[in-house]
């Protein structure tokens, strides 16, 4: 066991990249690793959102702990959360907000005067930190900055619909937090990967299929991998990504009477990743990040390795465990 | 909205083309729904009482009399009952349903009578219009209800649920339901075996003016006919000849030419000869002999005409007897011999009491009616004792008059009594009935349509409890059957079954008219010419009872009648003879069966499991919201999959549940035993539960804040302000009572004086939260509002927060751990789910076939359309 090293070294692969979503291949490693940094994109990167919520005034529909609730998952532009404190970790001020070292605080005062319902949105959020809004806001400033009019949607995110007399007034704190505590703090809205798949075909065998044999045996995967060549009417494989593991061509394959048609391996180190973003932060960025705070928590363990004591500790408890 | 304008353009289409199938006929239940309505029974029914049965009632018993004194009476001319108002000192205030809800009172009208009397030694009479004699409480939605009429918006001002079906009262701020009772039919020969297993025939006769009970059994061979009237059983034979039935032939060839009812009658003949009895006037003298000691014929004085009163108004009292011809109740008499001895030499013959044909439902309309007849009765007889005693006393120095003993509050406080306790207690009818009446579910939308919709089944004490649960086949189409509860009866099917499609044979056997009739039906609709009434009346939809049901043939699909032309190779002979069609199958299952999708492809446990539970389904109850406990989804979606019943009903708009992403797979090991696994983001995103619970407290005296301990709830008011966290043994209102209670107080503007107050001597007796521990629930609401005597009310509403996770094929279960989302299963494309099920817990709910449909369900599925299970529109 001394010495012997099974470092790798993994390499990544970027094949799309916007600002909400991104794919990209890991290759080299193994799951373990790619798992890891899926957990950490969902549940450790940082975001800053709404987590303390002060109603002055609440004469809507929906009750306080309601709206609160709703605020709370409204994202915000997180592009500064590593920086931030945590208002736990905070020294500077005792955690009820106030503090610029980790928290945000945003206002919100809305009433209906008029006889049409009126939409409060999160337009309405007034913010202290021009650089922490919500997402939605920043995107229609940053089109309209542009000149483009293509932004999707004028209206922003919906908190709750105001009648005449009604009113809502409330101080609102946004602070750091990350998924593993609220869902609101995960930057993720989809992170996911694959085993990249390797699919062989049994040339010889697919050969003695009619080509109405081997369209059936084609159409019998739900998703679109192989195709027939227009030409040479050979079935190829037009999409491995799209194989979802489901097997159905193997099972179509033996119904055929024709087993080992194909055979589909996963490769088991290499990996595509997707990845799509809340909007808190850039797609890549949140890549960037999870890598970053991968590296600290392995930090805080080769730390602990240094400090014999824990580590012995841990050692011979797993000694007699594992033996 | 993409979708339903691609429907109409589809629709167009359709229209050009000539229409060869009834399909469209989905499109007439909507139609039908709109005249009939779910809860429509109770309120035409209602309607009928208020517009008509009590003016009968009124007509029937329209004099009040003074035996002594004949020329002193009072009649009734008119009937008539108001809009709901309530009388206060000197004004008079409209009343609407909320408000009644809100403020613990009775939603009622004034009943207004006109009366004509007379007053000792005058000779004109007294007129006198529109004098109230008590408070009718009204059905909400009836034609007397202020909400008759009106549209969505007038309702959402009057503070009531547009989608709310009405159908119900309102008694001193509780919504009280009266069930549809089942009864055996009135009027109605029904053959059966009694106790001794003597073979009888029974008819409990009803008219306006007396209900009786005439009941014919075998002993022996011998006929004999058992009425209260007599003190023992009579003799058949004599009955008929003291009817002037004095040829025993002409008794013979009522029954027919068989020989064997001859027989069958020749021991009552033989007994009646032995009793010496031949002529009418022998028969009459014989009945006079046995007749029964009964206090109420005491007044007539002759024994003979008692006799001919009874066999006129008791015997068979529904077959009417004019100008004494007695030959009516004869034939009748002969029906019924001739029906129990086709059942002594057939058994087959016998009636069944449980089948639906031999049942009537008795809505709230009538039971209010005889509650009614039964109060005014009592008023009327109160009137003329109290007049007698009045016109006996010497001192004449007021003069007599009527309208002072007319105030009373017998029907008010009568129709209150029984309506909120359910008791129907009514010695003139000989009616005892607990539980008629009982508070409305409002624990769910759900709930409160069924309860609209359930009947209670009436069985006599005698039976065995079994065969009234047991399923017959003839409620089939009318009652649910599916949802059968365990004491409180079953649920009345949306009436809408009892209509069929109607062709007529004729019609139908030369084929080709069915598709004709459909298209005429389709374009006339366009122009909104005809309506589901015209349809009835010419015929084209009939309204089937179930012994009418008996008579027809009726296809549930278009398909299974047989097309124009070529008969199918052997072609069934009944299809032949199919008389009609159902407009919708799915209508064979009521209400709350009709919520569950793909109800035929589950276990039929499953089914009724479902519909108990589909009750507790959570969401919105109504658009308004007060009631005592009420459960809340906080964000109710509309299921992506729904049946047209949910379409039909309106349950779309009020959503009650949510739409989850579910993994079959074994997990965590937290799953077992129906538990399932949780996924903590989902749960984050907004998959919360919130229970209302809904207390009230009437305050006796004054309120004043302090700062205490248990205390922190309270406003500068004294009361809990919205918003505010509670906890057990929380203060909710800082209310303090007088020490000194009996005594009144000398000076009587000390309670006005907020400085003189200050001398009495107050105790506390605060109102505090009785919450369970732990929890951390809120003030939602506090409503104040003063009551009938101006006393204050505080109302609160407190909420916190409730687990209970249900699918829609009444598979429950407990939340058995919450994981993490990154700890969850996810797939290529990145869909992680919102829960997991253990698939070990399926095989003992379904059958192996059953699998794929249900995991159907569960990963709901939008591209789905068929007949009757499609996605919502406007996904």
């Amino acid at each position: 066991m001394e010495g012997v090293s099974y470092q790798r070294f993994p390499k990544i692969k970027i094949r799309e990249m916007k600002d909400d979503y991104m794919k990209f291949e890991l290759r080299e490693t193994d799951a373990s690793m790619a798992n890891a940094l899926r957990r950490v994109m969902i549940a450790e990167v940082p975001t800053i959102a709404i987590d303390l919520v002060e109603i002055e005034a609440n004469s809507s529909v929906l009750n306080d702990e309601f709206i609160a609730h709703r605020l709370g998952l409204i994202p915000l532009v997180s592009d500064d959360a590593m920086g931030m404190r945590f208002s736990r970790d905070c020294d500077a001020c005792d955690g009820d907000g106030q503090c610029e070292y980790c928290s945000v605080e945003f206002h919100l005062n809305v009433r209906c005067d008029s006889d049409q319902t009126l939409d409060v949105t999160s337009n309405d959020l007034r913010s202290t930190e021009p650089r922490v809004i919500p997402v939605d806001v920043a995107a229609r400033s940053l089109a309209s900055e542009s000149g483009g009019f293509d932004s999707p949607d004028q209206r922003g995110i919906i908190i709750v619909k105001l009648r005449r007399g009604q009113e809502l007034r409330l101080r609102a704190i946004a602070r750091k937090g990350i998924g593993k505590d609220h869902a609101k703090w995960s930057p993720a809205a989809t992170v996911t990967f694959m085993y990249e798949p390797e699919i062989h075909i049994n040339e010889e065998l697919m050969e003695t299929l009619t080509l109405d044999e081997k369209r059936t045996w084609i159409e019998s995967s739900p998703t679109k991998v192989f195709d027939i060549d227009p030409n040479t009417y050979q079935v190829r494989v037009v999409d491995p990504e799209a194989y979802t593991y489901d097997e159905e061509v193997i099972k179509k394959a033996e119904a055929m009477g024709k087993p080992g048609l194909v055979e589909i391996y996963a490769k088991e180190d290499s990996f595509i990743f997707t990845v799509e973003s809340t909007g808190a932060i850039k797609s890549y960025q949140m890549v960037i990040n999870a890598i970053e705070i991968l590296k600290q928590k392995l930090d805080a363990v080769r730390l602990q390795d240094t400090e014999d004591a824990d580590i012995g500790e841990l050692a011979q408890h797993l000694g007699r465990g594992g033996l | 909205m993409g979708y339903r304008e691609k429907d109409s353009v589809e629709t167009h289409n359709n229209l050009a083309k000539p229409i060869k199938s009834a399909v469209d006929k989905f499109a007439l239940l909507p139609e039908f729904l709109k005249v009939r309505g779910l809860v429509k029974q109770h309120i035409d029914s209602f309607n009928y009482f208020i517009n008509n049965d009590i003016k009968k009632i009124i007509k029937t018993n329209d004099r009040i009399v003074i035996p002594q004194v004949p020329s002193l009476y009072l009649r009734y001319t008119k009937i008539s009952i108001g809009k709901p108002v309530e009388y206060l000192e000197h004004h008079a205030e409209e009343l609407n349903p909320h408000m009644c809800r809100l403020s613990d009172r009775t939603y009622a009208s004034p009943i207004k009578v006109d009366i004509e009397y007379t007053r000792p030694n005058q000779t004109n009479k007294e007129y006198k219009k529109d004098l109230v004699i008590g408070r009718m409480p009204i059905m909400l939605r009836s034609s007397s209800c202020v909400l008759s009429g009106k549209d969505e918006a007038e309702l959402a001002k009057l503070g009531e649920c547009p989608l709310d079906p009405g159908g119900y009262f309102i008694i001193k701020g509780n919504e009280k339901v009266i069930l549809i009772q089942e009864q055996l039919s009135k009027n109605r020969i029904i053959i059966d075996t009694d106790s001794k297993g003597r073979v009888n025939a029974s008819v409990t006769s009803s008219t306006h003016e007396t209900k009786t009970k005439t009941v014919f059994f075998i002993d022996k061979d011998k006929i004999y006919l058992q009425l209260n009237q007599f003190s023992k059983p009579i003799s058949i034979m004599i009955i008929m000849k003291a009817m002037g039935m004095e040829n025993d032939q002409e008794v013979m060839q009522m029954l027919g030419r068989d020989p064997k009812y001859g027989f069958l009658l020749l021991p009552s003949m033989q007994e009646c000869r032995s009793e010496k009895i031949i002529t009418q006037k022998q028969a009459l003298e014989y009945l006079q002999g046995k007749l029964a000691n009964l206090s109420s014929l005491r007044f007539e004085i002759n024994k003979d005409d008692r006799v001919k009163k009874i066999l006129t108004n008791v015997f068979l009292a529904h077959v009417p007897v004019k100008d004494g011809n007695f030959r009516p109740k004869c034939i009748y008499t002969a029906v019924m011999l001739k029906r129990m001895m086709d059942a002594v030499l057939n058994v087959e013959t016998f009636d069944d009491k449980d089948y639906v044909g031999n049942k009537r439902l008795e809505l709230s309309g009538q039971l209010v009616a005889l509650l009614f007849e039964d109060l005014f009765k009592t008023m009327n007889s109160q009137v003329a004792s109290r007049m007698e005693k009045a016109y006996d006393k010497a001192s004449r120095s007021t003069p007599l008059d009527f309208i002072h003993y007319m105030m009373s509050d017998t029907i008010t406080n009568g129709l209150e009594r029984a309506i909120s306790t359910g008791n129907w207690d009514l010695k003139r009818f000989k009616m005892n009935r607990k539980g008629v009446s009982q508070v409305l579910s409002r624990l769910a939308f759900i709930a409160t349509l069924g309860y609209m919709t359930r009947v209670s089944p009436q069985f006599e004490k005698t039976r065995k409890v079994s065969g009234p649960r047991a399923l017959q086949p003839s409620q089939c189409g009318k009652l649910g059957v599916v949802d059968v509860e365990d004491l409180s009866g079953e649920e009345l099917h949306a009436p809408d079954s009892f209509l069929k499609f109607a062709n007529a044979m004729r019609k139908l056997r030369r084929k080709s008219v069915i598709g004709e009739f459909v298209s005429i039906f389709v374009h006339e609709r366009q122009d909104g010419v005809r309506s589901f009434d015209d349809f009835v009346r010419e015929g084209l939809i009939e309204y089937l009872d179930v012994n009418e049901e008996n008579n027809a043939l009726i296809a549930l699909y278009e398909h299974e009648i047989p097309k124009d032309g070529h008969d199918e190779d052997n072609a069934d002979v009944q299809k032949s003879s199919i008389t009609h069609i159902e407009i919708e199958p799915f209508t064979i299952l009521g209400v709350v069966a009709g919520l569950i999708p793909y109800p035929h492809h589950n276990q039929s446990p499953r089914n009724t499991y479902q519909c108990a539970m589909g009750k507790q389904a959570m969401g919105n109850i109504a658009y308004n919201q007060a009631y005592t406990l009420l459960y809340l989804l906080v964000y109710p979606q509309r299921p992506l999959l729904t049946t047209r019943t949910i379409e039909l009903v309106g349950y779309d708009k009020l959503g009650a549940g949510q739409n989850a992403t579910v993994a079959v797979m074994s997990y965590s090991g937290y799953d077992i035993e129906d538990a399932i696994v949780m996924n903590k983001s989902s749960l984050d995103r907004g998959q919360i539960v919130v229970k209302e619970i809904y207390s009230n407290e009437t305050s006796d005296r004054i309120v004043r804040p302090q700062n205490e301990p248990r205390k922190q709830a309270l406003d500068a008011d004294g009361i809990a302000a919205p918003g505010q966290i509670v906890r057990r043994h929380d203060i909710l209102v800082n209310k303090q009572s007088p020490r000194n209670k009996r005594d009144r107080i000398t000076n009587p503007m000390a309670l006005k004086d907020w400085y003189t107050s200050f001398l009495i001597d107050y105790a506390p007796s605060n109102v505090s939260y009785k919450g369970p521990e732990g929890e951390t629930t809120v003030v939602d609401r506090v409503m104040l509002y003063s009551d009938k005597d101006n006393k204050m009310c505080v109302k609160f509403i407190i909420r916190h927060i409730g687990d209970k996770f249900s699918s829609r094929h009444g598979q429950k279960g407990v939340i058995g751990t919450i994981v993490q989302q990154e700890d969850f299963p996810f797939s290529e494309e990145g869909i992680c789910p919102d829960l997991i099920m253990n698939p070990h817990g399926f095989p003992r709910y379904y059958k192996p076939n059953n699998f794929l449909q249900i995991f159907f369900f569960f990963f709901i599925c939008s591209l789905f359309s068929s007949l009757h299970y499609r996605p919502s529109p406007n996904f």
